[in-house]
């Protein structure tokens, strides 16, 4: 079974009389473990696609199974649980709550969980995760006084502390250094060889060529999905 | 999300903007302290107002000669018994108390009484007081105890003896350092003496005993010019308060009768509590109201500043939604806030309003801050919290993740 399976979406946006189809009808499948990097120049269509992929946004027609499970059309608490427990986001802008520190931030996924998990279990889980992104010993620090690549570490961590499946990651690396962004990169990779499935949005050559397979986007169109 | 978090989320994100949290809940402290304080003035004038009238004792009527139209017209009090409304020639007499008294079925005690100015002395001390004639059974009435010495009694009615019973400043300003029982004091030019002393017990229905000096009744006929047999006002005092209306009516049956009209009143002290009781009450509400409105004004105020605050943090909001929050959570998350704001700005207020009246309200006027009215006021801001926190928060709570996300 696929994990993802996108049949014919479509996303048309209405701004007065003029109609925009940002995703004109598109279609493929994501298998489990898999590692795919979906790129397209900026206004392709990519960052629509990523926000339906990621639940944030709901198509105007066509079918998105996630694990087997028509999610098109679900309700916003329905859609709200699924972003908890089965996708982990990675933003370009890292999204850290800057009034939280870095574990708080890790932890903020647990708030919004319908199932128990103990405190004590999520605030260990939480330490592992941070030692895990080599943050062991900025954990009580706040956003502002962590470099980027350091922000955008704590947001792995956050992605990966409810377990999901899928980590989505769009453009991840799009605000570091070439430092930085190896770090990431090799996160990544890290997380995928333990048996996530990575899509990762980016419109950078050198990082789609890491990737095991790309799909490429313009007008709205998937034009290209190959492996490599 | 659990209550704890929701709450720690929202004193941070309060504590994050200090003075504009402080400034919000200006508008819910002055609110709060503006309805307790005049909560509490209105409490304190009924207050002071109803206890000036009961230290006559409740369940006192009084009956003076001609017919008023109106219970609290007159004005009641001593020395009120002949101005008013008073009828030509009517008058009451010793023989229609005892006619009264004779036939009142309800157990009462009748006290007659007339009164005039009169000057004391003592050596080279004067003061003006009042003169009151009375018999024994005014002390039981009118709730006037003995400090020292005895009361007037009956021989002295009876004999017209000279004894006279003074009041607490009587006391105080003619005999500063001695105890008047026993001694000669002056009034009128004639010599009396003091048998007995009263404790000073403040002003009661528009006079006090305490610059009064208590004459045996029969002796204001024989040397103060008082008309022979008119009462100018007895105070009749029910056993059982609560038969005061029945006695009322009983009494003005028994000397209508009598007299074949009504050229008299009966003044109920009950009847005019009740009464002063409901306009009092009236007035603590439009004063309440008025403190009422500048809360609304804060309630707005609170509402207004969540709205920006809803729109400043519109990314936050997609962060927790991308991350599983529920339109619920947030909604949640923001009506904790705004509730907290309204709730220590209610406390706050209340503080304020209870310093505000005990150390400079009080000085101008009587106060007196109640428990109802402070769970009037903290009812009332954690409503303003939630009422006027509901339609930022669920502005907050309808946000599309993906809208609030990309927002700027």
């Amino acid at each position: 079974m696929n994990l993802i399976e996108f049949s014919d979406i479509r996303k048309v946006y209405t701004i007065g009389s003029i109609t925009i189809d940002a995703l004109a009808g598109v279609s493929f499948e994501i298998g489990e473990h898999e590692f795919v990097a979906i790129m397209g120049p900026s206004g392709s269509g990519k960052s629509t696609l990523m926000h339906i992929l990621g639940c944030l946004d709901t198509p105007t027609s066509g079918a998105y199974r996630l694990e087997g499970r028509d999610v098109s059309q679900l309700r916003s608490n329905d859609l709200a649980s699924i972003r908890n427990r089965d996708i982990g986001f990675v933003f370009q802008s890292y999204n850290l709550l800057p009034q939280l520190s870095a574990l708080e931030n890790v932890l903020l996924p647990c708030t919004y969980s319908t199932h128990a998990i103990s405190g004590r279990d999520e605030r260990a889980r939480a330490h592992e995760l941070m030692e895990r992104v080599g943050l062991k010993d900025r954990m009580y620090n706040r956003p502002v006084e962590m470099s980027g690549g350091e922000q955008q570490r704590v947001a792995i961590a956050r992605a990966l502390m409810m377990n999901p499946p899928v980590i989505l990651a769009d453009e991840p690396t799009g605000n570091l250094n070439s430092k930085g962004a190896r770090e990431i990169l090799n996160i990544m990779k890290e997380l995928h060889t333990d048996g996530k499935t990575i899509i990762y949005v980016t419109h950078d050559d050198t990082i789609g060529a890491q990737a095991e397979r790309v799909i490429r986007i313009q007008d709205g169109r998937v034009v290209a999905d190959e492996r490599n | 999300m659990d209550l704890r978090d929701s709450f720690r989320n929202a004193t941070r994100a309060i504590f994050a903007a200090k003075m504009r949290s402080f400034l919000t809940m200006l508008g819910i402290i002055i609110g709060i302290a503006a309805v307790v304080m005049l909560m509490a003035v209105g409490n304190g004038t009924k207050q002071s107002i109803l206890s000036r009238m009961q230290s006559s004792g409740s369940g006192n009527l009084y009956l003076t000669a001609g017919a008023r139209s109106n219970v609290l017209m007159g004005g009641g009090g001593f020395g009120g018994g002949n101005r008013g409304g008073a009828s030509a020639g009517a008058k009451i007499t010793a023989e229609d108390l005892t006619y009264v008294e004779a036939r009142v079925t309800y157990p009462i005690v009748v006290s007659p009484t007339n009164q005039t100015n009169i000057t004391i002395k003592n050596g080279d001390t004067t003061m003006s007081g009042t003169g009151i004639f009375a018999t024994p059974t005014y002390f039981e009435v009118e709730n006037v105890t003995i400090a020292n010495g005895r009361m007037i009694s009956t021989s002295d009615i009876d004999n017209r003896t000279r004894n006279v019973v003074i009041g607490a400043t009587v006391q105080t300003t003619l005999f500063p350092n001695e105890s008047a029982v026993g001694q000669p004091i002056r009034i009128n030019g004639a010599s009396y003496k003091v048998v007995g002393v009263a404790t000073a017990k403040g002003e009661s229905m528009g006079s006090s005993v305490d610059t009064a000096i208590v004459l045996p009744f029969s002796v204001g006929e024989k040397s103060f010019g008082v008309v022979h047999n008119v009462i100018q006002r007895t105070t009749i005092k029910c056993v059982d308060p609560t038969q005061s209306l029945a006695v009322t009516t009983e009494i003005t049956d028994i000397l209508t009768r009598k007299h074949k009209k009504v050229d008299f009143s009966i003044q109920d002290v009950a009847a005019m509590t009740a009464l002063v009781t409901s306009s009092m009450t009236i007035l603590t509400t439009l004063l309440a109201a008025i403190g009422g409105l500048s809360l609304l004004v804060g309630g707005i105020g609170i509402m207004n500043i969540m709205l920006v605050s809803v729109t400043e943090r519109t990314r936050e909001i997609g962060i927790r939604k991308a991350l599983g929050a529920r339109e619920r959570d947030i909604l949640v998350q923001f009506l904790i806030e705004s509730s907290l704001l309204s709730i220590a700005g209610g406390i706050l207020g209340i503080a304020i309003s209870v310093l505000g009246s005990d150390f400079i309200v009080s000085r101008f006027t009587t106060t007196s801050v109640t428990g109802s009215s402070i769970l009037l006021a903290v009812g009332f801001s954690i409503a303003v919290g939630v009422f006027f926190g509901v339609y930022p928060a669920r502005t907050a709570a309808r946000m599309k993740p993906v809208d609030a996300l990309r927002y700027e």
